[in-house]
Parts: structure tokens; C-alpha cells; sequence
């Protein structure tokens, strides 16, 4: 259904083709806006390219492999030290001295294609850069290389200097190649991700029969988690919740994650699937492929966390297992609920706004309910029609959903809806400080983790902490807000 | 499946002596023939078709969007069952041509063009090897074997040792070999010589010589093959010797291209063609 006249955003005027991309919520009867679509001339988006969603996002945090940009030193920027996927790999420990060897956040590595190198190929540039990487860092479990726009373009054949390496070196090298410009946001690099890192670990696992998980290591309660990539460690407290369970968590793809691990995705008896724009579809090729099942899950809030872990429990079909999630849930609940009952009190009936990559729009519909907050619009950056009917489902109806914003449309919704926070990333936390809307970072979080039960209760703290600054009463005074 | 890369010198007859080979390959030898035409003027399969206009990949893909490309759209059946797809690209001058291989080559494996029990692919690529993208058919898991086009004139030499080099390069990597040179005759004088001693230089075999006979022209005007514009003439015969050659070929090289200008320079000379 075509938004409603007064819902028209006035900065879209010159560009009305935007008005596709804007809908308001109906749970019956699913509005899904325009998404997933090439950004229009004229309207400055906000997206990423594809090798930012391959690189950036999904493969970035694998933590012990050298991880090799093939382009010009510029795309390699942005590898280091900007998303907090953290991870912990102690190769060097010693007396009084534990060192976490991590390669991600920690080691940008670039071939830095230069003119010449674009002339007459890069090939034997990425080659000595892998060596001489690989030299410098001995301990790493393999070699991960990406190509850009640039390596794209003149055709370098990546593959083939992979396996050189590979040989040379005795450890996996994978190569993904998502150029930047092969999809029309980062989401098509999620995808490319998935497909090719699948494709070679199925090869490499019948090459290598090794790195399989032996049958005797196997247990009947194996399961991997996909989709999360361990922001501010969400990790330490989605793993142990799983644990108690009587899980084996087998691998994460990718938070944190080591190379061996991966290669061993294909042998649990379940993926828990937590990011379901971008590990669908890894989900879905190894459900064909070695027909292990996977359940979608989430494990924000209190609500959902606690439905991740009956559906695991009952996947599993163990009374003992069913029973002892209803009893993590239980003494999750008393630890928590003192904390959340604080903060719920301090926040009902606060406007909140949300402005995430996709997934987390719905994620934390729920979570925003239960902390008695009411979503007044959502903004995504590169959502497909999927991640609209979950928020469609999830939300009070009525609620102003924008794809692939732009800082114009982003700052008259602020104007607009007047929201007491702003769930938003960096760039845009300048803009709501000059409006006086209190931020939470939504991508790298505050202070996390935010994920499961404990989770919350962090993610509560930062969000009175954002809206009951008392910074906020100065700008307030101005009639603002 | 084998899959054959046809290399040689601009307009020296690549898609013409792939098209009437394919046809003779499926007729005479009832093989499952596919041509990939990966020149940006869409003309490798014309013959084949029967028509200049073929929806080419990438003319898809910019017109109606990757999502919207499918194998009925682009994979058209011609002459004797053989399959025909295009590459397409950009207009001359604009635009990179390699990259429009490497996608729509890309392309066509992720939509499963390329059927499983085919028997012989042919990639025609245009020209020289000049970028990356002109070298996409020889990676691994692409062509396996490459033959080069050529005639007994000095530039189409030239050509067919540059192509060598290139061929080197990747073989380390990927595993290509030489098949041999096909001699499109251009009717000069001790052309079989020549080009059979250049052979011998890069080592590798020249698998055929294919006369020069106006029944190739006639046919291609009538934008046929020879052999279906004409199964019993002579040449049709020849195109059917050049096909049996190919698929009993056994001789795979790395070619060792001549490095010095001098000496190709000097063999030429030794012919006498200047």
C-alpha cells in the first residue's frame, strides 16, 4: 500500500521515487517498500559496497587468519580496528604472559595495487604479499583473500594464486570474491561470502579428510551457531546459556571464530541461526548439502532468548533438555528481573527510532516492548523483503518504515516523530547530538554485550543512560525535543 | 566434458573454423556441441543460428538485471543441435570488455548453463589475449585445452607466439594445455611449411590445415555452415578430417613460445614470405 499523503517526507520532493521505499507497518496485511534496489541518482545513501558486506561484515571476524585485501591500499582502510567483532586466540603464552594473537581488528594486510601493478596484473604482487604475510605471521591457521573493485575489474585470476599459496604454506587459503561493485548494497557480499567460503570448505574438507570432525568426536548434541559475529563479545553470554543446555557449541560462523572450527560446520546436528539476512544462506546450502537442519533464532530479549532455547531444547526432543532450559529461563528471569524491572519503570512509554543494517529493525521489536518502549519509526539499510514481513509481523502497526535512508530523511523523521532515542551507528550520532536525541550505537554497541538475558539488562542501562543524560536537558530548553 | 579455448590473430577466421567445426563434430560424429562466443560483437554463432541477433548475456543483464537473466533467454539451439550463447558487451570505446567475460562467464556457470552431458564447449574469445578478462576461459575449471588459429602470414605468426605466452603463464597455474594450431590456409606461398616449422619451435603439433576453398565464404553469406549449406562439397570434408583430428587428439603441451622478435623474424624469413 502506497504511503499516505501526510506520511510524505517533504525532503523527498525532488526525488519522488523515494516514496516507493517508505511504508507504514500492518501486521494483517504486510507492507513491504521497495528494497534491495539500486539507489536512486541524487539520493545520497548511506549503504556500504559489497566487499564492505563480505570483508566488513562476515568474514571480518574470523580471528586467526591472515586476512588479505587484494586492492589498493584505501580499501584496506576500513579492515582495521573499526568493527568490534572481538576474538581471542592465545598462540603465545608463556610464563606471566598470555597474549591475545587475534589476527581481526588487530593486522590489515593489502597487496596495495598500485598503477603498474593494474597494468600488468596483480597476480604476482598478491602472491609475494601472501608470503611475506605469512612470514610475519607464522601461527595464523590460514590465508582468507578478498578481491575489490579493482582486482575485480583487470581480471587477476585469485583462484589459482590460492592453491600456489596453499601448497607453499600447507594451510587453507580461501579466496571471496565480491568485488564492490557487484551488488547494490553490502548485502550482496553477505551472500557471496556464504556461497564461496561453503564451497571451498567442502572442497578443502575432501582434500583434506583431516580437518572433518573425526566420528569419534562427535556428539549427539552438537550444534553451531551462524549468523553471530561476537560484537562486544555477545558471545560469552550466548555460549554458556547453550552450554547449560548441554549443547556443544562446534563452531560460530563467524564471531571470534578459528578457521578449524569452520571447516567443521557441515558435522553438528544443528545451526541455531541468529543473522538472517546474511547466513541464510550458508544455512540453506549446508541443510542441502549434509542435510543438518537449522532453526531460526534470536537472542535478543527476553521473550526470544528464552524461545531459542525451547526450540533448540525440543529440536533435540530430550525431556531433560526441555526441562532444563524452562529452568535457565527461570533463574535467568530472577537474576535479571530486579535490573529490568529498574529500567522499565524509568523507560515506559519513551518514542524510540531505529536505524540498523536490516535484522535488527525486528530483533528488537520485541525487546523495545518489553522494556516498555514504543517504536515510532524503523529505517534499514539493506533489508530484502524478508526482513520486512519479520518487522511487519513483530511491530504495533502504523509504524514509518524507510529502506535505504538518507541523512535528509533521516534527520526530518527525528524532526518529525520526536523520538526520546535514536537506535542508530556512528555516522549518524554527530546529527542526533546537534538535535538533541540521546543515541545508542546499534551496530558495535555501548557497552555490551546486549544479547540474551544478561545482555538486556546492558542494554537497558545504556539506553536510560542515553535518554536520562542530563546533558540532554540544555538542548531540551530550546523548545527541541 | 572437454572444454576447448580457440585462440588466434582479429579476423583470422576463429569463429568460422569453430562454427563449421562444431557442425561437422555434430553431424558427423553425433557429439553435444555448445560454442561460448565471448566477443563483445556477438558474432561466434551467427552461422550456427542462422541470424546476426542473438539476446546476448550481458545485453540481458543490462537490460533486464542479473536476477532476470535465465538459460532460455540466452542459450538459443541451432544447426544439428548445438548450443549457442553469446557474451555480448559493451560498444567499442566504452566500458571494459574483459570484465563483461568474466560476468557473463560467471554467470552462465551459476545458472547451470552448460548442461552435464554436453560433450565438447568451445569458448571462442576475440582477438588477443590482451587482459585479465580475455584469459577468464583458460583458468582452472574453465578450458583444459586451447587451440590457436592461425595462417602462414607473418602477423598471424606473431599473434599465435604471443598467444603461447600467455598460455604459459596459466599453465603453471591451472593446468591448460596446448592442443595444437589449426593453419586456416590464406593460400601464401609455402604456408604449410612455415607454419608446421613453428610448430616444431613451441612444440607443439599443427593439427590441421584447412585449405582455403570459397564454399567457406559462400556458406557464411548464406549465414550458414558449410555443413549444412553443403554436406558433400570438399571442404565440409575437410572441416569433418579437422573435427575427427580434435577429438582424437592426445598431444597436450606447455608451448614453448619463441622469446626473441629475431627469431621468429628470421623463420619467417626463411620461408621467403616477404
Amino acid at each position: 500500500m502506497a504511503i499516505p499523503e501526510e506520511y510524505k517526507l517533504k525532503c523527498d520532493f525532488t526525488i519522488p521515487e523515494r516514496y516507493k521505499h517508505h511504508v507504514l507497518t500492518n501486521r494483517k496485511e504486510p507492507n513491504i517498500p521497495a528494497c534491495n534496489v539500486k539507489t536512486i541518482p541524487g539520493d545520497m545513501t548511506e549503504r556500504g559496497c559489497a566487499f564492505a558486506g563480505s570483508r566488513g561484515v562476515v568474514g571480518g571476524p574470523i580471528g586467526d587468519c591472515i586476512q588479505i585485501i587484494h586492492s589498493p591500499s584505501g580499501c584496506a582502510w576500513y579492515q582495521w580496528g573499526t568493527r568490534r567483532n572481538l576474538s581471542d586466540i592465545y598462540a603465545w603464552a608463556g610464563p606471566n604472559t598470555l597474549c591475545n594473537d587475534s589476527q581481526n581488528r588487530r593486522r590489515a594486510v593489502t597487496s596495495d595495487l598500485l598503477e603498474k601493478d593494474v597494468v600488468f596484473g596483480g597476480m604476482e604482487k598478491l602472491e609475494k604479499t601472501c608470503l611475506e604475510a605469512w612470514r610475519l605471521i607464522p601461527g595464523a591457521a590460514g590465508i582468507l583473500i578478498y578481491t575489490t573493485c579493482t582486482s575485480g575489474l583487470i581480471g587477476d585470476d585469485c583462484p589459482s594464486v590460492a592453491r600456489r599459496v596453499e601448497r607453499e604454506i600447507g594451510k587453507p587459503v580461501f579466496v571471496i570474491d565480491s568485488p564492490g561493485f557487484c551488488g547494490v548494497s553490502q548485502s550482496t557480499g553477505h551472500h557471496h561470502f556464504n556461497v564461496q567460503f561453503y564451497d571451498q570448505v567442502v572442497e578443502y574438507r575432501e582434500k583434506h579428510p583431516e580437518a572433518c570432525m573425526k566420528e569419534e568426536e562427535k556428539g549427539p548434541y552438537d550444534i553451531t551457531i551462524i549468523g553471530e559475529f561476537n560484537m562486544d563479545w555477545d558471545l560469552a553470554y550466548i555460549k554458556p546459556l547453550f552450554e547449560k543446555l548441554g549443547c556443544r557449541v562446534v563452531a560460530v560462523f563467524t564471531g571470534g571464530e578459528r578457521l578449524g572450527n569452520l571447516l567443521k560446520i557441515p558435522d553438528a546436528k544443528l545451526n541455531v541461526l541468529h543473522c538472517q539476512r546474511s547466513c541464510t544462506y550458508i544455512s540453506d546450502l549446508i541443510k542441502e548439502g549434509f542435510e543438518v537442519p537449522y532453526v531460526n533464532a534470536s537472542f535478543f530479549g527476553i521473550e526470544q532468548t528464552a524461545k531459542a532455547l525451547r526450540e533448540v531444547a525440543e529440536f533435540f526432543g530430550s525431556e531433560e533438555m526441555m526441562e532444563k532450559a524452562e529452568q535457565i529461563i527461570e533463574y535467568e528471569l530472577e537474576v535479571i528481573s530486579p535490573a529490568i524491572d529498574f529500567y522499565r519503570e524509568r523507560l515506559t512509554g519513551k518514542k524510540v527510532g531505529m536505524y540498523v543494517g536490516g535484522p535488527r529493525v525486528w530483533h528488537w521489536q520485541r525487546v523495545m516492548k518489553e522494556l516498555g518502549m514504543k517504536v515510532v519509526f524503523g529505517m534499514c539499510t539493506f533489508a530484502h523483503e524478508d526482513d520486512y514481513e519479520k518487522i511487519n509481523a513483530r511491530a504495533e502497526d502504523g509504524v514509518f518504515l524507510v529502506d535505504n535512508p538518507n541523512e535528509f530523511e533521516i534527520e526530518e523523521c527525528l524532526e518529525r516523530f520526536k523520538p526520546d532515542l535514536f537506535l542508530t551507528g556512528l555516522k549518524e550520532k554527530y546529527l542526533c547530538r546537534k538535535l538533541g536525541v540521546p543515541t545508542v550505537n546499534s551496530h558495535s554497541y555501548e557497552k555490551g554485550p546486549y544479547a540474551c538475558f544478561r545482555g538486556m539488562v546492558n542494554f537497558a542501562r545504556d539506553i536510560y543512560e542515553g535518554v536520562y543524560a542530563p546533558v540532554w536537558k540544555f538542548a531540551r530548553d530550546k523548545d527541541f525535543i | 566434458m572437454r572444454k576447448i579455448g580457440i585462440y588466434g590473430k582479429g579476423g583470422i577466421g576463429k569463429s568460422t573454423t569453430t562454427q563449421n567445426m562444431a557442425a561437422a563434430m555434430a553431424v558427423s560424429f553425433g557429439k553435444k556441441v555448445m560454442i561460448h562466443g565471448c566477443d563483445p560483437k556477438a558474432d561466434a554463432t551467427r552461422m550456427i543460428l542462422g541470424v546476426m541477433s542473438q539476446e546476448t548475456v550481458l545485453d540481458t543483464l543490462r537490460e533486464f538485471g542479473k536476477e532476470n537473466v535465465t538459460v532460455d533467454k540466452v542459450v538459443k539451439l541451432g544447426f544439428a543441435g548445438i548450443r549457442a550463447v553469446e557474451s555480448g558487451g559493451p560498444e567499442p570505446g566504452v566500458g571494459c570488455a574483459g570484465r563483461g567475460i568474466i560476468t557473463a562467464i560467471d554467470l552462465m556457470e551459476e545458472l547451470g548453463g552448460y548442461p552435464d552431458d554436453l560433450e565438447f564447449l568451445f569458448y571462442d574469445v576475440l582477438g588477443d589475449v590482451v587482459c585479465g578478462g580475455f584469459a577468464m576461459p583458460m583458468r582452472q575449471g574453465k578450458a583444459q585445452e586451447i587451440y590457436i588459429v592461425t595462417s602462414g602470414e607473418m602477423m598471424a605468426i606473431y599473434a599465435a607466439n604471443n598467444i603461447s605466452k600467455g598460455l604459459l603463464k596459466y599453465a603453471k597455474r591451472s593446468g591448460i594445455r596446448l592442443g595444437g594450431i589449426i593453419c586456416n590456409s590464406r593460400n601464401v606461398d609455402k604456408e604449410r611449411d612455415l607454419v608446421e616449422e613453428f610448430c616444431d619451435r613451441i612444440g607443439t603439433q599443427m593439427i590441421y590445415f584447412v585449405p582455403r576453398d570459397n564454399m567457406v565464404q559462400k556458406a557464411e553469406f548464406n549465414k550458414k555452415t558449410v555443413m549444412e549449406f553443403d554436406s558433400d562439397c570438399k571442404q565440409a570434408g575437410e572441416y569433418k578430417n579437422l573435427a575427427q583430428r580434435i577429438i582424437e587428439n592426445e598431444n597436450f603441451v606447455i608451448p614453448k613460445p619463441i622469446m626473441k622478435m629475431d627469431e621468429l623474424e628470421d623463420l619467417v624469413m626463411k620461408y621467403g614470405i616477404i
